[in-house]
C-alpha cells in the first residue's frame, strides 16, 4: 500500500477514503502518480521538509577534517544510499533496499521527517480498522471507500478482501482500475465493488501502446466483460468510465470520439457517468522526489475554449449528455498584477 | 468580550468581500450611513456622568480584566471618563438609599430624560443611543472600601497584570455574556414584570422591606419602568417627525412606529413590528444598564420566540417583504453598539471584541426541527445585509436538520469565502449542558424536558435562556502553565516580561514543589508532577477569580438586568450576588492542544525514545529551542499530536481533559456561590499568550501562536478534516451507553471552539456543495459542539508557501484529486493560487 487519503472529494461519490496500492501494470507519459507506479518500496525526500542540517551541523569532522559529518539519515543508511551535497539529499535507488530486508531505517533517524518509505505490507484487515473510522462520513454523505492505484487488480486478493470488509459494515466500495489485467484479476477485483470506476484513455490500439506502454485489448475486452456482468446482475449504476484529457496526447477529437462512440454504443445502458479528466501539469515535483524527470514537464494545461470543443464532441457521441462531467484546471488569462512575488498583496480596508 | 473573535478576523481578512445585494434603499441607506462612522450627524460614543462626588468613578475597569490589551489604560480611562463626564442633579434623599437603588435610578434619569433622541430617515426601529459609562454612585465610604480593594500593590489590578505576564492568563467578572429573558417581555410586557415585583415587594415583613430584599426590589421596579417610559418620549420624537412629513407613506410609518412605542415594550407585542421594537429596547437598556456595548449580551433563538408575531402579522397581511424591512433595520441598530468607541478605536470602533448572537433553528420538544419561515426569513436578511458583523448569527445544526436549511447554510458559505455564522450542534451541545445539569444539581432546571431550549452566547458559549448567568469568558486559563511548572518543578521557565515597559521580572516560584523532573523514572512520576501543577493553576485561577467576583457582588449592581434574569425577583437578589436560577462561573481551558502535545512530546522525547533527557529537554525550553534545532524537530514533526485521529495523542487528549475539568468542577466562588464548570473558547487569548508562554515541549518557541481553543495545534492535523473532527469529538468524550445526552458524552457544557480551513475548490459545484452538506452531517454525528468555516483565500495560500510548516493540514483540490497543499511542488502551489484567485 502506498498511501490512504481521509476525505477524498474526487474518487467517486460522497466522502471517500481511497486506498492507493503500489504496482501499476501501465506506464502512461502523463503518469501523475509516480510514485505509485513501481511495486517496489522505495524512499522519496521531501526538499520542503528537509532541514539542511548538511549545512548548518557541523560541516567540517572535529580534526579539521574537510570531510562534511554523516547527517542522521547517511548515518542510519547500511547501504551508503544517501549522499548529501549543497543542502540537497540524493538517493541512489539502485544501492537503496528499502522493502528488500531494509527497514529503512533513515526514515526512521530523521528529526524533519523529510524522508518517506514509498510503500507498505499492510494486511486488509489491518486498512479496515483504519478506514472505518470515518464510516459516519460515508454514511451521512453517501460516500465510502474507494481502492486505488497505481493497479488494484494487480492485488485482488488484498483489494477483493478489503472491500469485503467494507461492504460487510455497509460502506459503499469503489475501485479505480486502468482495467490491464487478467479477466480473473479484475474479476476477483471488482467482486465485492459497488462501484467500479474505469480508465478508457485511447481508443486507438497503437497510439494506447505508445502513450502507456501496452495496446488496448485487453482494456476493452475486459470493460466489455464486465459491463455484460453489471447486465446480468441488472446492475445499472455501477461503472463510472474516466478518460484523461492530454494534450498532444489523449486530447483530440478523434480519440474523444472513439471513445464516445465505443461507450454509447457497448456500454451505454450500463455507464452512469463518463468523466473527462482536464490534464493537470503538476506532477514535475514528484518525479523530481523520486529522482526522475517527468517527459511532460512544461506542458500546459488546456485553454478553456479547447476545453469546450471537446466537450461538445463527447456530447455528439449518443450517450446521454447527463452522464458526462468535466473537470480539471484550464488556463486562465493571468492577471500581471497577480505574479508570484512571495509577498503577500496589500489587503483593503476591513470589511464594509 | 466573546464576539466571535475567529469568525470575524477571518472576516477581516478576506480581501474579496462581497457586496451586499438585492438591499432596499432604505436598507442601503441606513447601512451606508452607519458605516459612514464618525462623519454621521451623531452617534453612540459612550456618555459620561457623574453624580459629582469627590471621590466619583465613572469607568469600572474590574469588568476589563479579561482583556489584556486594556490594563495598561485602566488609570488613564478612569480619570478621563470622569473629567468628560456631565453632572447628574441628585434627588435629596439619594445618599439614603441602597447602591442599586442609585444605580436604577441614575441609569433611569439618564435614559429617560438626559439623552438625545432621534429616528432616522426610513428607520423603522426606534433606540439609538445607550452607551453610558454611568457614576458607579458610590458613597464616600463604598468608593474608599473599594479602592482599597483595587488600588495599590496588593490590589486586584496589580494582581491581574502578574496572573497574566507569568502566563496564567486572565480571569474577572464580566459583563454581558447572558441571554436575558427577552421572550417574556415580547409576550407580556414590562409592565407585568413590574407588576410581578410589586406583588414579592408587597409580601416582604418589615425587616425585609427595610433591609436588601426590600432595596433590590425597589431598584429593580425603579429599573422596570425605563423601557415604558423611554419608549414614550420616543413615541413622541416619531409623532414630532410625523407632523413635518411631507411624504405620506412615511408619515404613515412614523404614526404606526408611534403607536407601536405607546404600547411596547410595556405591553405585549401583537404584531412582528411591535415585537422587533419591544425587543430592540429592551435590548439596548441592557447594555446601559451595564455599561458594557455589546459583548456577549445575545438573543437566544430569534426565530423561535419571534416566530408567533411573525406568523401572526404574515397571515393578518404584512408583506414578508416588510417583515424583512423591519429586521434590517434592527440589523443596523445593533451595529451602534460599536460607537462606544469610535474615535478612539481603531477602524471607528468596529473591533471583532463584540458579539450580540444570534440563533436560527436546532431542535425542539421531542426532537422536532424547529426551523420555519422566519428561520429563512432572516438568513436571506444575513445575506442580504452582509458583510455585517452584527448581531452576529448561529445556526444549530442536528441530525434531522432539513436539506433546504443545509442547502442555505452552505451556499451562503460558498459564495461569502468562509461562514458567515457560527454552526452549533446540538446533540453534543444538548450533552453538555445535561452533563452540567446532573455535575451541579440542576436537573430541575435543565433535563431532557427542556434541554433543546438552550442557545449560545458570545462567540459560541452555550447556556440555558432567560435564568442562567453562566460568566462564559470570566476565566481563561492557559492549561500549558501546568506543564511548564511540572519541567521546573513550580517556577517560571522564563522570566516573565512587564508588557508596557519591557522589563524582565525575576523568575518566581510560585507552584508546589513537585520536586526536579530530571529524577523522574517513569513517565508516571512526570504525570503525577504534571496533576498536582494542574490543581495549583486552577485554584491560583479561581482565587483570582473570586477577589473580582465579590468586588462586583459589592459594588457594581445591575438592577435592570436582574428584571430579565429568571431567580432574581424570587430572592430579591441582584444577578450580580448570583442571583441567576442558573448561577455558574465558567473556566475556559486555553492552549488545549499545545498542552496535549507538550506532554505527548515530553514522554515521546525524554521515556519511550530516550532522544534526549529532561534537563536537556528543559535547558532547549529555557534557549527558545535556539540551538537545539534538532531536539526541537523531533518534538515539532515526530512526536505524536492530537488531531489525527490517533489512538496515541487522542488518549492524552481525554486524559488531559478529564483532569482539568474535574478539578473545574470542584470549586466554587464563596461570595455568590456560583459553581464552576468547564469549557474552551480561547477568544483571541491563544496569539497573545503566544509571546507570554516561554517555549514549550511541543517545539513551539516563544511567539508562535498556541492552539486554539479545542482545535488541534496549527498543522498538527495532518490525516485531513475528518480525522480532525474524529479528534475533537473523542476529546470531548466521543459517544458510549454512557452518554450524557442519548449516546452523546461532553465534558464542557459551555462548548468549544472549532475552527477548519477548506478550498474554495471542495464547494465549487452542486455536486461537492452536496459533499460539503454530508460533511456537516457527519460533524453531527462525530465533532464537537460548534464549528467556525473557513474557506482559504490566496492570500492564505501565498503564506503557506512562504510558512510550510505552518500549513501542512491545509488540503487543496489539484485535480482528480485533493492534496496537502504544502506537499505539493512550488510550481504546482502557484497554479493553485493561480486558479483559486480566478475562480
Amino acid at each position: 500500500m502506498l498511501n490512504l487519503q481521509r476525505m477524498s472529494t474526487e474518487d467517486g461519490p460522497g466522502i471517500r477514503t481511497t486506498v492507493f496500492l503500489k504496482g501499476c501494470s501501465l506506464e502512461c507519459t502523463w503518469c501523475h502518480n509516480p510514485e505509485s507506479v513501481e511495486s517496489a518500496t522505495c524512499v522519496a525526500w521531501h526538499e520542503s521538509r528537509c532541514s539542511g542540517c548538511i549545512p548548518r551541523e557541523n560541516t567540517t569532522g572535529s580534526n579539521g577534517d574537510a570531510r562534511p559529518a554523516l547527517t542522521p539519515c547517511q548515518d542510519a543508511c547500511l547501504k551508503g544510499a544517501l549522499t548529501a551535497t549543497g543542502g540537497t539529499i540524493h538517493i541512489d535507488h539502485a544501492l537503496c533496499s528499502a522493502g528488500n530486508g531494509c527497514n529503512a531505517a533513515c526514515t526512521d533517524a530523521c528529526p524533519w521527517a523529510a524522508l518517506e518509505l514509498l510503500g507498505q505490507r499492510r494486511s486488509a484487515a489491518d486498512v479496515f480498522d483504519e478506514v472505518v473510522r470515518d464510516l459516519a462520513w460515508y454514511g451521512c454523505s453517501g460516500g465510502g471507500v474507494t481502492v486505488s492505484g497505481g493497479e488494484p487488480s494487480l492485488r485482488p486478493a488484498f483489494t477483493s478482501e478489503l472491500l469485503r470488509l467494507c461492504r460487510e459494515r455497509g460502506i459503499h466500495t469503489a475501485i479505480d482500475t486502468c482495467g490491464q489485467c487478467t479477466w480473473q484479476a479484475l474479476e476477483r477485483s471488482t467482486r465485492h465493488a459497488d462501484l467500479v470506476l474505469y480508465d478508457l484513455k485511447e481508443i486507438d490500439s497503437a497510439r494506447h501502446a505508445d502513450f502507456t506502454g501496452r495496446s488496448n485489448h485487453e482494456i476493452l475486452r475486459n470493460v466489455l466483460a464486465l459491463a455484460q456482468r453489471f447486465r446480468e446482475q441488472q446492475r445499472r449504476d455501477s461503472l463510472w468510465i474516466r478518460t484523461p484529457l492530454v494534450p498532444g496526447l489523449t486530447a483530440n477529437e478523434e480519440n474523444l470520439r472513439g471513445l464516445g462512440e465505443f461507450i454509447a454504443g457497448k456500454l451505454g445502458d450500463v455507464v452512469t457517468r463518463w468523466e473527462l479528466l482536464a490534464f493537470n501539469n503538476m506532477a514535475g515535483d514528484k518525479y523530481r522526489r523520486l529522482g526522475n524527470r517527468w517527459e511532460l514537464e512544461g506542458v500546459e494545461t488546456m485553454a478553456a475554449g479547447e476545453l469546450e470543443n471537446l466537450q461538445q464532441v463527447a456530447h455528439s457521441c449518443g450517450l446521454d449528455g447527463d452522464k458526462i462531467v468535466v473537470t480539471g484546471p484550464v488556463k486562465v488569462p493571468c492577471d500581471p498584477g497577480g505574479k508570484q512575488t512571495g509577498a503577500r498583496t496589500p489587503r483593503p480596508p476591513a470589511a464594509r | 468580550m466573546a464576539g466571535s473573535a475567529h469568525a470575524t478576523n477571518h472576516r477581516e481578512q478576506q480581501p474579496a468581500v462581497p457586496a451586499p445585494r438585492a438591499l432596499s434603499p432604505r436598507a442601503q441607506w441606513l447601512r451606508d450611513y452607519y458605516f459612514r462612522g464618525v462623519d454621521r450627524e451623531w452617534n453612540n460614543e459612550f456618555s459620561c456622568w457623574t453624580t459629582g462626588t469627590d471621590w466619583d468613578v465613572v469607568y469600572d475597569e474590574t469588568t476589563y480584566y479579561i482583556v489584556p490589551e486594556t490594563y495598561a489604560f485602566f488609570q488613564p480611562f478612569r480619570s478621563s471618563t470622569l473629567q468628560a463626564a456631565r453632572r447628574v442633579d441628585l434627588p435629596d434623599d439619594f445618599w439614603q438609599r441602597g447602591l442599586a437603588e442609585r444605580r436604577a435610578w441614575l441609569i433611569r434619569e439618564i435614559m429617560v430624560n438626559r439623552l438625545p433622541r432621534e429616528i432616522l430617515p426610513g428607520d423603522l426601529i426606534a433606540g439609538a443611543r445607550f452607551n453610558l459609562l454611568a457614576s458607579r454612585c458610590w458613597n464616600r465610604e463604598e468608593a474608599r472600601r473599594r479602592d482599597a480593594e483595587v488600588n495599590g500593590p496588593r490590589g486586584t489590578r496589580a494582581a491581574i497584570k502578574d496572573f497574566h505576564e507569568h502566563g496564567y492568563g486572565n480571569t474577572g467578572a464580566t459583563s454581558g455574556h447572558l441571554l436575558p429573558d427577552y421572550p417574556r417581555v415580547i409576550e407580556h410586557g414590562w409592565g407585568a414584570i413590574h407588576r410581578d415585583l410589586e406583588q414579592r415587594y408587597d409580601a416582604l415583613d418589615h425587616a425585609a422591606k427595610n433591609g436588601q430584599p426590600g432595596s433590590q426590589l425597589r431598584a429593580m421596579m425603579t429599573a422596570a419602568l425605563m423601557p415604558g417610559e423611554l419608549a414614550g418620549k420616543y413615541a413622541g420624537c416619531c409623532r414630532d417627525e410625523a407632523r413635518d412629513e411631507a411624504d405620506p407613506a412615511r408619515r404613515a410609518e412614523l404614526e404606526n412606529m408611534a403607536r407601536n412605542l405607546e404600547r411596547v415594550p410595556w405591553l405585549p407585542a401583537r404584531n412582528f413590528w411591535e415585537a422587533v421594537q419591544s425587543l430592540w429596547l429592551t435590548h439596548m437598556l441592557v447594555m446601559s444598564d451595564e455599561n458594557y456595548p455589546g459583548p456577549g449580551l445575545s438573543f437566544g433563538r430569534v426565530d423561535q420566540y419571534l416566530y408567533p408575531c411573525w406568523r401572526r402579522s404574515i397571515e393578518n397581511g404584512m408583506d414578508r417583504e416588510f417583515g424583512k424591512e423591519i429586521l434590517r433595520c434592527f440589523w443596523v441598530h445593533a451595529n451602534t453598539a460599536y460607537d462606544a468607541m469610535i474615535k478612539i478605536g481603531g477602524n471607528q470602533g468596529i473591533t471583532s471584541g463584540f458579539g450580540q448572537l444570534i440563533t436560527l433553528s436546532g431542535i425542539g420538544a421531542e426532537g422536532v426541527d424547529t426551523t420555519n419561515d422566519l428561520t429563512y426569513a432572516i438568513l436571506e436578511v444575513i445575506d442580504e445585509m452582509s458583510p455585517i458583523l452584527e448581531p452576529k448569527p448561529s445556526v444549530r445544526l442536528h441530525r434531522g436538520s432539513p436539506n433546504r436549511l443545509l442547502d442555505t447554510v452552505v451556499d451562503m458559505i460558498s459564495r461569502s469565502h468562509g461562514s458567515p455564522f457560527l454552526l452549533n450542534f446540538d446533540e453534543r451541545s444538548m450533552a453538555g449542558m445535561m452533563r452540567e445539569a446532573a455535575e451541579a444539581g440542576y436537573q430541575h432546571l435543565v433535563n431532557e424536558d427542556n434541554v433543546h431550549e438552550y442557545a449560545p452566547v458570545g462567540c459560541l458559549e452555550n447556556t440555558m435562556v432567560g435564568n442562567d448567568r453562566s460568566g462564559t469568558v470570566d476565566s481563561n486559563l492557559n492549561l500549558l502553565k501546568a506543564v511548564e511548572l511540572a519541567l521546573t518543578g513550580g517556577e517560571d521557565l522564563a522570566p516573565a516580561m512587564d508588557a508596557v515597559t519591557g522589563e524582565s521580572r525575576e523568575i518566581s516560584r510560585d507552584g508546589p514543589r513537585t520536586g526536579d523532573a530530571g529524577k523522574f523514572d517513569r513517565w508516571e512520576d512526570f504525570w503525577a508532577a504534571y496533576s498536582r501543577q494542574n490543581e495549583f493553576i486552577v485554584q491560583r485561577c479561581v482565587d483570582l477569580y473570586e477577589r473580582t467576583e465579590s468586588l462586583r457582588a459589592r459594588f457594581s449592581p445591575t438592577p435592570y438586568l436582574s428584571c430579565l434574569v429568571g431567580g432574581c425577583a424570587e430572592t430579591a437578589t441582584d444577578v450580580t450576588r448570583g442571583g441567576a436560577e442558573i448561577n455558574l462561573t465558567t473556566l475556559e481551558g486555553v492552549t488545549f492542544a499545545t498542552t496535549v502535545d507538550s506532554l505527548c512530546a515530553i514522554k515521546y522525547l525524554v521515556y519511550d525514545r530516550g532522544l534526549c533527557s529532561m534537563e536537556e529537554l528543559t535547558a532547549a525550553l529555557r534557549d527558545n529551542w535556539d540551538g537545539h534545532e534538532t531536539l526541537q524537530a523531533w518534538a515539532r514533526w515526530r512526536a505524536p499530536k492530537y488531531g489525527r485521529d490517533q489512538q496515541e495523542a487522542d488518549a492524552m487528549a481525554c486524559a488531559v481533559m478529564d483532569l482539568w475539568t474535574d478539578e473545574t468542577w470542584k470549586h466554587s466562588t464563596v461570595s455568590t456561590g456560583r459553581r464552576f464548570r468547564p469549557g474552551m473558547l480561547s477568544w483571541n487569548y491563544w496569539v497573545d499568550g503566544g509571546y507570554v508562554m516561554a517555549a514549550s515541549a511541543d517545539g513551539r518557541p516563544r511567539g508562535r501562536f498556541l492552539s486554539n481553543a479545542i482545535c488541534p495545534s496549527n498543522g498538527a492535523d495532518t490525516s485531513g478534516p475528518t480525522a480532525n473532527v474524529n479528534s475533537v469529538g473523542q476529546a470531548l468524550g466521543g459517544r458510549g451507553s454512557d452518554g450524557d445526552w442519548q449516546d452523546y458524552r461532553n465534558s464542557l457544557p459551555n462548548g468549544a471552539s472549532h475552527t477548519m480551513s477548506f478550498s474554495p475548490s471542495l464547494l465549487r459545484d452542486a455536486e461537492h456543495r452536496e459533499k460539503f452538506k454530508g460533511f456537516l452531517r457527519g460533524y453531527c454525528e462525530n465533532g464537537g459542539t460548534a464549528l467556525q468555516v473557513n474557506v482559504i483565500d490566496t492570500d492564505t495560500l501565498r503564506d503557506a508557501q512562504l510558512n510550510p510548516g505552518e500549513y501542512r493540514h491545509l488540503l487543496v483540490r489539484v485535480t482528480g484529486y485533493n492534496a496537502y497543499f504544502t506537499s505539493i511542488g512550488r510550481e504546482l502551489q502557484d497554479e493553485v493560487i493561480a486558479r483559486e484567485a480566478h475562480s
